[in-house]
């Protein structure tokens, strides 16, 4: 396999259906499965909880949760009950999907063509690569945006917020049309950003395996297969720091943007 | 919902951003592409509509870059606001 057709085939989702209707079938059960995960762990987590003296695992999760309540704190004025649980499943959920990207990128694939006997079946781990996953969960917190803009700001500020923001009353066309960008641009910009760096990361992977795999042949092996543990180990150690901070960003992002739902003078 | 949403009171309106609105500055630059492209895709659609393909592309694509602009410079603006911990600084 030569070193395009190997990247094409890692950037390839196993799939089921033709067209608009194609389903991205590892995509649909890794995210299912890590959400299955976060449940089934917080559940188990809740039954066990200890007053006195929580052990190691409790105390970490209660460390995410002070994290996280810190920040719903700062960026978002007024109260909603919503925000914090909606920003802790974002965060971890997302997180989880990003970390599927520091497993060996060939570990998965490999297992799923022992499993299925097909040498040639597509598996792409990361859900956050595809851009459907990172669409979809922006565009959730789009339909709630606009559900708090209605709620809070009720039918008429919210028209009023389309036909008056951003140049005043002069340039009510204009203003519609600029306000209708700036909506569509803040999923676009969640979804972008999260797909984008996630790409690029497993991307990078990728060429980082290639290393290995197309120049380490005999002799040459010797100076190839080093350099390659130690790029993959000092890329894995930073993409630990970029799927912390994309994840994070993408919980901030939307409590900020929740937060102007709920801001009238918006 | 046990509770109903509230918006801010009046006087946390203006309150300085805590620490995480820093971090708002991390996407600075994709909030500005996105305001583009969300240009170009209303324009699309609006050209679409009336049929005067390129002209409301071109416009919108304008109107978002004027407005990425703005949401970038105020976004760093934001940051003017914080209140320094020690006086003295």
């Amino acid at each position: 396999m030569g070193t395009v057709e190997y990247i094409q085939h890692h950037l390839t989702n196993n799939t089921i259906g033709e067209g608009f209707w194609t389903f991205n079938m590892d995509t649909i059960i890794v995210s299912f499965l890590l959400g299955a995960l976060i449940i089934f762990v917080s559940a188990r987590l809740g039954k066990q909880l200890e007053t006195g003296t929580p052990g190691g695992f409790q105390n970490f999760v209660e460390s995410i949760l002070d994290f996280v309540a810190t920040n719903v704190r700062d960026a978002f004025p007024g109260h909603n009950p919503l925000i914090a649980p909606l920003a802790l499943t974002i965060f971890i959920w997302v997180w989880l999907m990003n970390f599927m990207d520091l497993i060996p990128v060939d570990l998965l694939p490999w297992l799923f063509q022992m499993i299925t006997g097909d040498s040639h079946a597509y598996l792409k781990v990361v859900p956050t690569t595809d851009l459907n996953t990172t669409l979809a969960m922006a565009l959730t917190v789009f339909a709630l945006i606009l559900y708090f803009n209605i709620k809070i700001k009720g039918v008429g500020g919210f028209i009023k917020m389309f036909l008056f923001h951003p140049f005043g009353k002069f340039f009510i066309p204009v203003n519609i049309v600029m306000t209708f960008i700036e909506e569509i641009s803040k999923p676009l910009s969640l979804a972008l950003r999260l797909f984008g760096n996630m790409f690029a990361g497993e991307l990078v992977f990728l060429l980082i395996a290639l290393i290995g795999g197309t120049l380490a042949v005999g002799a040459a092996a010797l100076f190839w297969a080093p350099l390659q543990v130690v790029l993959d180990l000092g890329w894995l150690i930073f993409h630990l720091l970029v799927i912390t901070l994309q994840a994070f960003i993408f919980m901030v992002l939307t409590i900020v943007y929740l937060g102007m739902a709920h801001d009238e003078g918006h | 919902m046990s509770e109903h949403p509230t918006p801010p009171e009046n006087g946390q309106k203006m309150a300085p951003p805590g620490p995480a609105a820093n971090y708002l500055l991390l996407s600075a630059g994709s909030i500005f592409t996105s305001m583009l492209i969300a240009g170009f895709i209303v324009g699309y659609f609006l050209d679409e509509l009336f049929d005067t393909r390129p002209i409301l592309m071109l416009a919108c694509a304008l109107l978002g870059f004027i407005g990425g602009m703005q949401k970038v410079i105020r976004l760093t603006q934001r940051l003017d606001r914080v209140v320094p911990e020690n006086k003295n600084d």
